[in-house]
C-alpha cells in the first residue's frame, strides 16, 4: 500500500509532454485536496490519524501553534482542514538517514499517514521515476508550486572546486540548491548535514561541505539538526506551514525553539543518577546494567540541544541512544558532533540543578595555615624571649637612674633589698 | 646640672628636654632587619592592591575581620593612645613632669595610628568608594564604623600631625639656612597661638573614636561572649586605650633608655607608673562593676576556656594595678618595666579578644590569619619601628638632660645659638646625620 | 611631688568668665543626659513593621527538600552555580556564600531517623543591624521593607557581616570588585509586581509570599489549627531581634535548624542607646571640647609663662 501511495502522489508528475494539460489539471485537483479528504480516500483510519496527532503533540508539547494547548481531537480537526503541502525533497551529500527516519515508524498505519499529510512532489529515493523523467518531474513541480512549496534539503553541499563533488543531473549541488531553494516558500534543512555540514564536513573536509544556511543566508531557512532528527519535528514544521504559512519561532541558529530550546541533560531520564553520582565506568559494568548515567562515558547531553530525551524514536519508549545505553554523541551540535571524540568527557557549563545531598546546618568554614601559625608562634616566642632578655638588663635597684644595661654607679648607701622580678638579680650592685 | 626643682617645667634628674640620638649609628643590623620586614609587608600590600582580598588573607565570611582591623587598628592604636593619656594627664590634670615625655608619646602614637590606618586602607574591599567620607549627606550617623572612618584619619592627619609639627620644625630651624629660619620664626607665633585649641581637638577626637572602636562590637550582640559583651564596651575600650597608652609610653621610654644608653628619670617614670596604676584600677572597677550588674560573675569563674581567657587578661591588669601602688616598684627600673609591659599586654588582650577569641559566629567556623596576612601585619609594625628609629635619630624626641643637649649640638652641629654669656658666632651647619664616631 | 592631685587648675583661681563657661558646659551635659533620651527614639527597642511590609513564611513541615528555590534564585539573580565541592558537576554550596543567596539545609537527628529542612536567606529584619552599622548607607531598608545593597556606596568594610545576627551577608573574597551578596527579596521582581523567584517556584507552598501582617496571621492560624505540631507554638521572626520579615514555622527546635536564639530587642537599639544621646547634634563632643578647652587654655597659659621664664633664664628654647 505504501508503494501505491507513493506512486499515487508522485507518478502524476511523470509525464510526457502530450499529457501535460490533463495531468496539470489532475495535479491541481490533487493539490487542493485537504489532508482529511486524502486520508479518507486512501482508507487511513481516523484512529491512526489521532494517534499521529498525539505523537505530534508529544514531539511538540509547546511552541508549535498547531498543537499548542489542544487536545488530540482538536489537533486532528485542525489539521484535517489543511490542504496538503507540496514538498520538494532534495538530496545532496547525504546518507538518506533523514528520509529513513521519516519512514521508520513502528506502526505501518503511521508510516502511510506521514506520506499522506504532505504531498511529496520529488524525492529521489522514493519516487518511481528516474533519469530524465525525474528531472522533468522536478522542474515541473518547481514551476507549478513556485513560491508555495517547501524545499526540504537533506545532506550537505560541497563547495570546493566549484562544487563538483556532488552533481545532480550534471549540475553541481550549489546550483540546484540556488535554483530550487530560491523558488521555495521556505527551506527546511533536515539533518545535521544540511544544517551545518554534518559528517562530510568533519576533518579533513575534502569537499568543503557546508549547510544550506551557509549558502543561502538570506532565505527563510529552518534547520533541523540531528543525525537523524526526530521525524515529528519535521512534520510539525511542515504542518504548521501548511496550516498558516508561518514557521515556528526559531533560535539564533534557525532551529525551532519548540524542539531545540533545551538540552538533553535537562530532561534526561537518567538525570537522577547524575545527581546522585551514579556513573557508568565501563560499558557492561554493573552500573551500565542498572541504567546509570553515562556522563563519564562521554555523554554530550549537557551540551546538546535536542528533544531526544523526551521524544525518543520509532514511537517506542527508550529507543534513543542513552536509552539503549550509548552516550549521546551530540549529533545536533556543530561544535561537538564529529569533532569531539565520542567518549571524551565534556565540561558542564549550563546551570546545574541541585543534587541529592544537602548542606548541613553547620558547615565548617575557615582553614588554619600551618605556616602562618608557625610564624606567629616564632614571632611571639622571639618577642617574649627578647623582652625577657632586655628586662634582665634593667636594674633592680630602687631609684637607679643610670643607663640601663650598664653597671650601676658606686652606691653611696645600701641598695633597697626588695625582691627582684627576674629569676636572678640584675647587675650586682658594687659595694 | 641636676637640681631639685619642684615646680615649673624644669625637671629633676635627667629628663629636661628632648634630645636626638646622636651617639649611635642609624643603620644597624636591627634597623636593616626591621626595614626588610617593612619592605616585605609593603610589597605584599602593593600586591594586594591589585588582587582580591581572598588570596592575601585567611578571612572568611564567619570571621570577616582578620587581624588588620582587630590587631593593627583596634589593638595597636590603643598602644598609640599615649598622646591621649599622657596629654590629658599633662595638660588637663597638670602633671607637669610629663611634658618632657610628650614628644615620645606623640611620635609613637602618630606612628601607631598611621600604620594602623595604612593597614585599614589595604583591608577594605572597595576603597574606591571611600570618597563618600567627604559627603556628609551619605553618612549614616548611627554607625560606629562611620565615626571611626571619619574621626581616625582626621585625628591622625590633622591633629596628631600638628602636635608632631613642632619637633619636626625644630630640626629644620636648626639645620636650615637663614631663609628657613626666618620663615619658621614668622609662623611660629601663629602655631603657638592655635596649639592649645588643636590639642583640645586632639583629646576630644580620640575620646570619640577609641570608644567607638568598642562601640563597633555592640552590634555583634550575642556573637560576643557575655563576659565581654556589655553596653559599657565603649567606656571600657576607652579606659583600656588609656592604660595601654600609659603602659606603652613607660615601656618605650625604658627600652629606649636601654637601647640608646640614656639615663632614666625615675621621677617621671614613677609618675607614669602611678597614673598607669590608677588607670588600671579604674578599668578594673568598671569591668567588675559591669560584670556584677549584668550577673556574669559566675561565668568569670566557671573555668571554661572563656573564663580562663578572662581571668588571664584581668590578671595581666590586676597585678600591675596593685604592684604599681608601691613606690618601690615604681622607682625600680626592672619592676616598672615588667609591670608596664604586663599592663600593656593586658590592655591589648582586652581590646583583641572580643573580636577574635570571644567572637563566635552563628555557624561553626575557625579563623587564623594566613601567611601573607601575618607578614603584612608584621610589615606595618616594622614600618612604624623603622620610622620611629629614624625619628629619634633625626628629631629631638627622646628625653635627655641639658648636658646631653649641649654635647649633641657640638657634635652634630645643630645651629643652636650659644647661651647668652658667650658671644660666639654659631657654626655653619655641616653634614647630617650624626657622625659615626662614638666618644 | 606628693600624690595625685586632680585639681585641674592646680590651685590657681579661675576668672568669672571661665567659671561661667565651665558651668554652662557642665550644666548642659547634665540637662542633655536627662532630656535627650525622652526626645527622639531613633531605634525603638521593638520596631513596628510598615503597613506594606512584605514577608516570606517558610513552614518546614511542608518543605520536601526539592531545592527548586535554589536554582530559581540563582537564575533570577544572575548568579553562577557553586560547583566548588563537586568538581564542576552541580550546584552544591555548603552554606550561603557569594554565589548563593538562598539555600536549603538539612538537619538530621544524631540518633534516629528524624530530620528537618530549613530554608536560609536574609531575614529582612524590621530594624536590621547591618543597616545600622553600614557607614555610608549602602545597606538600606528599601521599598516594602526589603533590605538592599548599593554597590556605589559600599566600601567593603564588612561590618554588616559582623553585625548580622544571622550571619547572612557574604563577601566576594575572590573578586577584584567584591560585592556583598545576600537575598534582596528579588527587588526588581517586586517592582514588576512579581513575587520573589523562590516563592514563585516552590511546588508545595512551603515558602509563600505576602504581606507580613497577613502571613503572620496565617502562621498563627496554622499553629492554632495544629497545636503542638510547631515548636513552642510560635512563629520565629515575629519578635526575634525586634522582628523580621521572614517568618519560620518549624516542627523542631529553631536552634537545631540553625536559627540563633535572640532576644526581642533590636540590635540597633542596643548599640545606639547611649551613643545616640551623646552624639545627638554632636552635643557630647562639643560639650567635652568646651570643658577641656577651658581647662587646657588655663594650663596652657601658665605653661607658656613658665616656658618663657625658663627660656630667658637658661637660653634654651622651650620644646612643645
Amino acid at each position: 500500500m505504501l508503494k501505491e501511495l507513493i506512486f499515487d502522489s508522485i507518478s502524476l508528475s511523470v509525464e510526457t509532454s502530450s499529457a501535460n494539460v490533463v495531468e496539470n489539471a489532475m495535479a491541481e485537483t490533487v493539490m487542493a485536496e485537504t489532508i482529511e479528504q486524502r486520508l479518507e480516500r486512501c482508507g487511513v483510519s481516523r484512529r491512526a490519524f489521532i494517534q499521529f496527532c498525539s505523537s505530534l503533540m508529544i514531539a511538540a508539547p509547546f511552541g508549535l501553534a498547531i498543537t499548542d494547548k489542544k487536545t488530540p481531537e482538536e489537533v486532528a480537526a485542525g489539521l484535517g482542514k489543511v490542504a496538503r503541502l507540496p514538498v520538494i525533497w532534495l538530496h545532496f551529500q547525504d546518507c538518506t538517514g533523514c528520509s529513513e527516519t521519516l519512514l521508520n515508524s513502528s506502526h505501518p498505519d503511521l508510516a502511510d499517514l506521514i506520506l499522506n499529510v504532505i504531498s511529496l512532489e520529488y524525492h529521489e529515493t522514493l519516487m518511481a521515476g528516474s533519469g530524465l523523467q525525474a528531472q522533468q518531474a522536478l522542474s515541473q513541480a518547481v514551476e507549478k508550486y513556485s513560491g508555495k512549496y517547501i524545499c526540504v534539503v537533506e545532506g550537505s553541499i560541497p563547495t570546493k572546486d566549484k562544487g563538483v563533488y556532488m552533481k545532480m543531473a550534471g549540475r553541481p549541488a550549489m546550483e540546484v540548491l540556488a535554483d530550487v531553494g530560491g523558488k521555495a516558500g521556505a527551506i527546511v534543512a533536515i539533518g545535521s548535514c544540511a544544517s551545518w555540514g554534518g559528517i562530510p564536513s568533519a576533518d579533513p573536509d575534502p569537499t568543503g561541505a557546508v549547510g544550506v544556511a551557509d549558502l543561502l543566508p538570506q532565505q527563510t531557512i529552518v534547520n533541523l539538526p540531528g543525525c537523524p532528527p526526530n521525524p515529528y519535528t519535521l512534520l510539525g514544521v511542515l504542518l504548521q506551514y501548511a496550516d498558516s504559512s508561518t514557521l515556528p519561532e526559531l533560535d539564533d541558529q534557525r532551529r525551532p525553539k519548540f524542539a531545540f530550546d533545551r538540552d538533553i541533560h535537562e530532561h534526561c531520564p537518567r538525570r537522577a543518577h547524575f545527581d546522585a553520582g551514579h556513573f557508568v565506568k565501563q560499558f557492561g559494568d554493573e552500573g551500565h546494567r542498572e541504567g546509570w548515567c553515562l556522563y563519564e562515558m562521554g555523554c554530550k547531553g549537557p551540551e546538546t540541544h535536542a528533544g531526544c530525551s523526551t521524544r525518543h524514536f520509532n514511537e517506542i519508549p527508550d529507543v534513543w541512544p542513552i536509552g539503549i545505553g550509548a552516550p549521546c554523541i551530540g549529533c545536533t551540535e556543530k561544535s561537538i558532533a564529529f569533532r569531539v571524540p565520542m567518549f571524551q568527557v565534556i565540561q558542564i557549563h549550563s546551570l546545574a540543578a541541585p543534587p541529592t545531598t544537602y548542606a548541613g546546618i553547620n558547615a565548617p568554614q575557615g582553614i588554619v595555615s600551618p605556616l602562618a601559625t608557625g610564624l606567629v608562634g616564632i614571632a611571639v616566642g622571639a618577642l617574649a624571649g627578647a623582652g625577657f632578655v632586655a628586662s634582665r638588663k634593667f636594674s633592680t635597684q630602687r631609684s637607679d637612674d643610670s643607663i640601663p644595661g650598664s653597671p650601676p654607679p658606686i652606691a653611696t648607701g645600701t641598695p633597697d633589698p626588695g625582691p627582684s622580678e627576674g629569676p636572678d638579680d640584675g647587675p650586682k650592685a658594687s659595694a | 646640672m641636676s637640681m631639685n626643682d619642684t615646680t615649673g617645667s624644669a625637671l629633676i634628674n635627667h629628663w629636661q628636654r628632648g634630645v636626638p640620638v646622636y651617639r649611635h649609628a642609624v643603620v644597624t643590623p636591627g634597623f636593616i632587619f626591621f626595614a626588610a620586614l617593612a619592605a616585605l609587608g609593603l610589597a605584599l600590600a602593593a600586591a594586594r592592591f591589585f588582587s582580591p582580598l581572598g588570596p592575601f588573607s585567611g578571612m572568611n565570611d564567619a570571621y570577616a575581620w582578620g587581624i588588620w582591623k582587630t590587631f593593627n587598628v583596634m589593638t595597636l592604636t590603643a598602644l598609640g593612645s599615649g598622646p591621649l593619656a599622657v596629654g590629658i594627664a599633662a595638660w588637663v590634670f597638670n602633671r607637669r613632669k610629663l611634658h618632657v615625655v610628650m614628644r615620645t608619646a606623640l611620635v609613637s602614637g602618630f606612628l601607631f595610628y598611621s600604620t594602623g590606618l595604612l593597614a585599614l586602607g589595604f583591608d577594605v574591599g572597595r576603597p574606591w568608594n571611600f570618597y563618600s567620607a567627604l559627603m556628609p549627606w551619605r553618612w549614616n550617623s548611627e554607625s560606629a564604623m562611620l565615626e571611626i572612618s571619619i574621626c581616625m584619619p582626621l585625628y591622625c592627619a590633622v591633629f596628631l600631625a600638628f602636635e608632631n609639627l613642632p619637633l619636626v620644625l625644630e630640626r629644620f630651624y636648626y639645620t636650615g639656612g637663614d631663609a628657613t629660619q626666618w620663615i619658621l620664626r614668622t609662623i611660629s607665633p601663629f602655631l603657638r597661638r592655635i596649639y592649645p585649641y588643636v590639642i583640645v581637638g586632639a583629646y576630644v577626637l580620640p575620646l570619640m573614636h577609641q570608644s567607638s572602636l568598642g562601640g563597633l562590637l555592640l552590634l555583634a550582640g550575642d556573637k560576643i561572649n557575655p563576659l565581654w559583651q556589655t553596653p559599657f564596651l565603649p567606656l571600657l575600650y576607652l579606659l583600656a586605650a588609656g592604660l595601654c597608652g600609659l603602659g606603652f609610653v613607660t615601656f618605650l621610654l625604658l627600652i629606649c633608655g636601654f637601647r640608646y644608653s640614656r639615663p632614666l628619670d625615675l621621677g617621671v617614670l614613677g609618675e607614669l607608673g602611678n597614673l598607669l596604676s590608677c588607670a588600671c584600677f579604674l578599668f578594673l572597677a568598671v569591668r567588675a562593676g559591669d560584670l556584677i550588674w549584668r550577673g556574669q560573675v559566675h561565668a568569670a569563674f566557671a573555668f571554661d576556656t572563656m573564663s580562663v581567657v578572662f581571668l588571664f587578661e584581668t590578671g595581666l591588669i590586676l597585678v600591675p594595678a596593685f604592684a604599681l601602688r608601691s613606690k618601690a616598684v615604681r622607682e625600680t627600673p626592672r619592676r616598672l618595666l615588667n609591670m608596664a609591659t604586663l599592663a600593656g599586654l593586658g590592655g591589648m588582650f582586652y581590646r583583641f579578644v572580643p573580636t577574635t577569641i570571644a567572637y563566635k559566629p552563628a555557624h561553626r567556623a575557625i579563623y587564623f590569619p594566613s601567611l601573607p596576612e601575618v607578614l603584612m601585619a608584621i610589615g606595618y609594625i616594622s614600618l612604624g619601628i623603622v620610622a620611629f628609629i629614624l625619628a629619634v635619630n633625626y628629631f629631638a624626641v627622646l628625653p635627655g638632660d641639658v648636658e646631653d643637649w649641649n654635647q649633641m649640638s657640638k657634635l652634630v652641629r645643630w645651629r643652636i645659638p650659644a647661651p647668652k654669656s658667650e658671644a660666639v658666632k654659631p657654626e655653619r651647619k655641616t653634614s647630617w646625620p650624626a657622625s659615626l664616631s662614638t666618644p | 611631688m606628693s600624690g595625685i592631685s586632680l585639681h585641674p587648675t592646680g590651685g590657681h583661681p579661675i576668672s568669672r568668665r571661665q567659671a561661667l563657661l565651665g558651668m554652662i558646659g557642665l550644666g548642659g551635659t547634665i540637662t542633655h543626659a536627662i532630656v535627650a533620651p525622652a526626645l527622639v527614639e531613633e531605634h525603638p527597642a521593638h520596631p513596628v513593621a510598615a503597613l506594606d511590609a512584605v514577608s516570606m513564611l517558610y513552614d518546614n513541615t511542608i518543605c520536601t527538600g526539592c531545592k527548586a528555590c535554589m536554582p530559581a534564585c540563582n537564575e533570577a539573580n544572575g548568579l553562577p552555580p557553586d560547583t566548588l565541592q563537586t568538581g564542576g558537576l552541580w550546584d552544591m554550596p555548603a552554606d550561603l556564600n557569594s554565589k548563593t543567596k538562598n539555600i536549603i539545609k538539612l538537619y538530621q537527628e544524631p540518633e534516629g531517623p528524624g530530620f528537618a529542612y530549613v530554608k536560609r536567606q536574609c531575614m529582612h529584619c524590621l530594624d536590621p543591624a547591618c543597616v545600622t552599622g553600614c557607614p555610608f548607607g549602602s545597606l538600606q531598608k528599601s521599598d516594602w521593607g526589603a533590605v538592599t545593597w548599593n554597590s556605589s556606596l559600599c566600601i567593603g568594610c564588612r561590618y554588616c557581616e559582623v553585625a548580622c545576627p544571622f550571619d547572612v551577608p557574604k563577601f566576594e573574597w575572590d573578586h577584584f570588585d567584591p560585592k556583598i551578596v545576600k537575598c534582596e527579596f528579588c527587588y526588581d521582581r517586586l517592582h514588576n509586581h512579581e513575587q520573589p523567584a523562590c516563592t514563585a517556584v516552590c511546588p508545595t507552598g512551603a515558602v509563600i509570599f505576602g504581606k507580613r501582617t497577613d502571613l503572620l496571621a496565617q502562621a498563627k492560624d496554622r499553629i492554632a489549627a495544629s497545636p503542638d505540631k510547631y515548636f513552642e507554638n510560635r512563629v520565629y521572626g515575629e519578635h526575634e531581634a525586634g522582628g523580621t520579615q521572614v517568618l519560620y514555622l518549624s516542627n523542631v527546635s529553631f536552634q537545631k535548624i540553625g536559627l540563633p536564639k535572640l532576644g526581642n530587642t533590636s540590635l540597633g537599639h542596643y548599640a545606639t542607646k547611649v551613643t545616640s544621646v551623646i552624639y545627638k547634634w554632636l552635643s557630647g563632643p562639643i560639650l567635652m571640647a568646651g570643658i577641656l578647652g577651658v581647662v587646657i587654655k588655663r594650663n596652657w597659659n601658665r605653661h607658656e609663662a613658665e616656658s618663657a621664664a625658663h627660656e630667658k633664664e637658661t637660653g634654651l628654647h622651650s620644646q612643645l
